[in-house]
C-alpha cells in the first residue's frame, strides 16, 4: 500500500468513524422518546378515569409544541446565552432558525442530530411538569408554561451550567454532567411555582388541613410508564457525552472533561437499583417503589461521570428516601402535588448537586472543548449551581402561572373537574364505563 | 409548481432545502409555522370557556 493510499484509507475510516458517531445520537434521540411514552401512561394512570384522556392529551401536546419552538428559539438560546442575559452573536448564528445548517444540508451532518436530542431534552422539562398538574391545569394555557420551560427557561440554565463555556462551568467549577440541576430541578421547582398558584384539586384537602388519597385508575399502567421512563433515560443518558470534540480525545462530558460511556452505564444501573430499594425500603408503596428508580437517577446523575459505583448506589438509595419524605412535607405545607415531581425532580436534583459538592470535590479541573478553563469540582460552586437552578426554575414558573391565574385561565373551574376533564375533549377512555371511585 | 430548490446541481451543494437561498421563502415557511401554533391554542382557549360554562 502506498502512503497515499494509506492515507486515503485513513480518511475514509475516519469519516465511517464520525458516521456511526451520528448514528449513535440519532437513536440516543429516539430511544429518548420512550420517556415521553412512559410519562404519558404514568399520568394517565395517575389520573382518574374521567381525566384520564385529558391527562395523556396534555402530555402529547407539550410534546408537539416543543419541537417547533425549540427549533424556532431554544436552540438559539441554549448556544448564544452562556454569559448570562447577554446573546452572543458568534454562538447564535448556528441555532438561528433561518441557519443554513438547520435544515438538511450536505456539508453538516451533526447539528440536526445535536438539535434533536436536545429538543427532547426540552420535552422531558414539560413532562416534568405535566404529571403534577394533572386533573385541574386548563390545557392551552399547560401548553404556554410548558413551552415558556422547555424552550426558554431550561435552556438558560442549561446554557449556564450545561455547557463548555457556560458562566457557572467556567467561574465555578460547576459539575452537572447528566442533568440533576438544568433539567430536574429546573423542572421541578418550576413546577412549584405553577402549583402554588394552580391550587389543589377538588377533594385533595379538608377543611383542617389534612390531605386524602387520590389515587388514579391504573397503577399498574404507571409502574409500567416508569419503568418506560427508565429506558429511556438511557438515551438521554448516551446524548450527554460528546465525543472526540477537543484535545482530549475518546468520549467526553458535556463540558469536554473526559469520561467513558462504561462510567455513565456503571452508575446509572447503580443509581436506578439504590434508588428503587430505597424507595421501598422506606414506603413498600409500589408507586414510590418505581418511582424510586427516577429518584435514584437523578440523585447521581450530576456525577455519574465520576461516582464510584456503590457509592452512585448509596447516594441514589439516599435519594429514594429523600422523594418520598420531601413529598410529605410538601404536601403538608397544602400544595397538591399529583404525582411527586417536585420532590423527585426538583428536591433530588438539588440532593444530586450537593452530592458532588460532598463526594467529588477536588477533581481537577480541565480545558473544556471550546478552549474554556474550567475550575476544579468544589462545594461551593454546587451550591451557587443549586441556588442559580432553583430561582431559575421557580421565578418564571410562579410569575406567569400568577399571571394566568389572575387573568382566569389557568385552573379549569369546579364543574369541569367534577365532571371530568375529559368532558373537553372528543373520545372516551373506557367505552365499557369503566368508573372511578 | 413552486421553484424552491436551492441547487442546480448535486456537485459541492451544502443547504438543499426547500428555499434555503430565499431568505422571503424561509420567513414565509416560518411564520406559517408561528400562526399554526398560535390559532390552535386560541381555539383550545375558545373551547375551554364554552366547556366551564357548559359544566357550571
Amino acid at each position: 500500500m502506498t502512503p497515499e493510499e494509506m492515507q486515503a484509507a485513513i480518511e475514509a475510516l475516519q469519516g465511517l468513524s464520525n458516521t456511526n458517531l451520528e448514528i449513535f445520537y440519532y437513536w440516543c434521540t429516539a430511544i429518548m422518546i420512550l420517556i415521553h411514552a412512559g410519562f404519558l401512561m404514568y399520568e394517565m394512570g395517575a389520573s382518574r378515569v374521567k381525566h384520564s384522556l385529558a391527562s395523556g392529551t396534555k402530555n402529547i401536546l407539550a410534546f408537539a409544541f416543543m419541537i417547533p419552538t425549540f427549533y424556532m428559539f431554544g436552540w438559539l438560546i441554549y448556544l448564544s446565552m452562556w454569559q448570562g442575559f447577554t446573546y452572543d452573536p458568534v454562538w447564535g448564528e448556528f441555532g438561528l432558525p433561518m441557519s443554513a445548517i438547520m435544515g438538511p444540508n450536505m456539508a453538516d451532518q451533526a447539528t440536526g442530530v445535536f438539535w434533536g436530542a436536545f429538543t427532547l431534552f426540552a420535552c422531558t422539562t414539560a413532562s416534568i411538569l405535566s404529571g403534577a398538574v394533572i386533573e385541574r391545569i386548563r390545557m392551552a394555557s399547560f401548553v404556554v408554561l410548558a413551552v415558556i420551560l422547555g424552550s426558554v427557561v431550561w435552556n438558560l440554565a442549561a446554557s449556564w451550567g450545561w455547557h463548555p463555556a457556560g458562566w457557572l462551568v467556567t467561574e465555578f467549577g460547576y459539575h452537572d454532567a447528566v442533568a440533576s440541576g438544568v433539567v430536574h430541578t429546573i423542572s421541578g421547582f418550576f413546577a412549584l411555582g405553577v402549583l402554588i398558584n394552580l391550587g389543589p384539586r377538588i377533594g385533595k384537602f379538608n377543611t383542617d388541613g389534612s390531605a386524602n388519597v387520590i389515587r388514579g385508575h391504573s397503577l399498574p399502567m404507571t409502574i409500567t410508564g416508569l419503568m418506560l421512563i427508565v429506558v429511556g433515560f438511557f438515551g438521554f443518558i448516551g446524548a450527554c457525552v460528546l465525543y472526540n470534540y477537543g484535545t482530549n480525545g475518546g468520549w467526553v462530558n458535556i463540558y469536554g472533561g473526559p469520561t467513558t460511556l462504561s462510567a455513565y452505564l456503571f452508575n446509572t444501573l447503580m443509581a436506578v437499583a439504590g434508588g428503587i430499594i430505597g424507595c421501598y425500603a422506606c414506603t413498600r408503596d409500589p408507586f414510590w417503589m418505581m418511582s424510586g428508580a427516577l429518584c435514584g437517577v437523578i440523585s447521581a446523575a450530576a456525577g455519574l461521570d465520576l461516582w464510584y459505583p456503590p457509592l452512585a448506589f448509596a447516594i441514589a438509595f439516599a435519594g429514594g428516601f429523600l422523594g418520598p419524605w420531601a413529598a410529605k412535607q410538601i404536601e403538608k405545607m397544602g400544595i397538591d402535588d399529583a404525582v411527586g415531581a417536585v420532590a423527585v425532580h426538583g428536591v433530588c436534583g438539588v440532593w444530586g448537586l450537593l452530592a458532588v459538592g460532598i463526594f467529588l470535590g477536588g477533581y481537577p479541573g480541565f480545558s473544556s472543548w471550546d478552549g474554556f478553563e474550567v475550575p476544579p469540582i468544589n462545594m461551593t460552586g454546587q451550591v451557587v449551581g443549586a441556588a442559580v437552578m432553583i430561582a431559575t426554575g421557580f421565578i418564571p414558573g410562579y410569575v406567569l402561572s400568577w399571571i394566568f391565574n389572575k387573568l382566569g385561565i389557568l385552573r379549569a373551574g369546579d364543574g369541569v373537574q367534577r365532571d371530568g376533564m375529559d368532558n373537553e375533549l372528543e373520545g372516551i377512555a373506557y367505552p365499557e364505563e369503566i368508573r372511578s371511585r | 409548481m413552486f421553484n424552491s430548490s436551492p441547487i442546480t446541481s448535486w456537485e459541492g451543494a451544502e443547504a438543499i432545502f426547500t428555499y434555503a437561498d430565499s431568505p422571503l421563502g424561509m420567513a414565509v415557511c416560518f411564520w406559517i409555522m408561528t400562526a399554526m401554533l398560535i390559532v390552535p391554542l386560541a381555539v383550545s382557549y375558545k373551547a375551554e370557556e364554552k366547556a366551564e360554562i357548559d359544566h357550571q
